[in-house]
């Protein structure tokens, strides 16, 4: 029973992952591909650390320490992502050609247009 | 059971192969800076595997700490970016 979810979490896992790495290959710009990265580290790694989990029991020297890393890499992962991405952003990175709304964008021009005139 | 560690940890390790694809060819930094970030975590993934195959607590102690300090390099690289210092 043990074994069997075991494999069954780490296959869901390498599936993720492998789709993720594909979409970090195949997809046209820096914001896509951010976005397999994060869905590859939630999606494909939680569910292969469970499954290491699951074979050794939690409160095991392996599982334990496994358990620790997942909670460090929900947490990490993220917010690491997002730093990225605001960070291409701001060097600006070109979106993909078929990219249909920059809402930033959008939003510092709105805000532009609100100001008042400065004086000189 | 062992058996299934090790088939793990080598598919993690191809898959962060397909990986190094992108962080050669990547057109801007921040695409290296993705593949990279991707990379420590299926390197993570592989290191805990191993352990729990090669049953040698050490090496857990390794991928705890890629787990913990990896992203710190992603972070550094984003703040350069950001303020244009490269």
């Amino acid at each position: 029973m043990r074994e069997a979810l075991t494999i069954v979490l780490c296959a869901l896992g390498l599936v993720f992952t492998l789709s993720g790495a594909v979409g970090i290959l195949r997809m046209p710009d820096v914001y896509c591909r951010i976005q397999c990265s994060s869905k590859t580290i939630t999606m494909g790694a939680l569910p292969v650390l469970l499954g290491l989990v699951v074979a050794e029991g939690p409160f095991t020297a392996y599982g334990g320490r496994v358990l620790v890393v997942t909670v460090l890499l929900l947490i990490v992962n993220p917010a690491a992502s997002h730093a990225l991405a605001r960070a291409a952003y701001k060097d600006g990175v070109p979106m993909w050609s078929g990219a249909v709304i920059d809402e930033p964008e959008q939003k510092t021009r709105r805000a532009r247009r609100g100001r008042r005139p400065t004086r000189a | 059971m062992h058996e299934l560690y090790i088939v793990v940890a080598i598919a993690e390790l191809a898959v962060g192969g397909l990986l190094l694809v992108r962080l050669a060819v990547g057109p801007t930094t921040s695409d290296r800076v993705v593949a990279l970030n991707t990379l420590s975590t299926q390197a993570t993934l592989s290191l805990l595997f191993f352990a729990a195959f090669a049953d040698r607590t050490a090496y857990l102690d390794v991928a705890l700490w890629l787990a913990s300090f990896s992203y710190l390099g992603t972070l550094v690289w984003a703040r350069l970016l950001e303020r244009d210092l490269l």
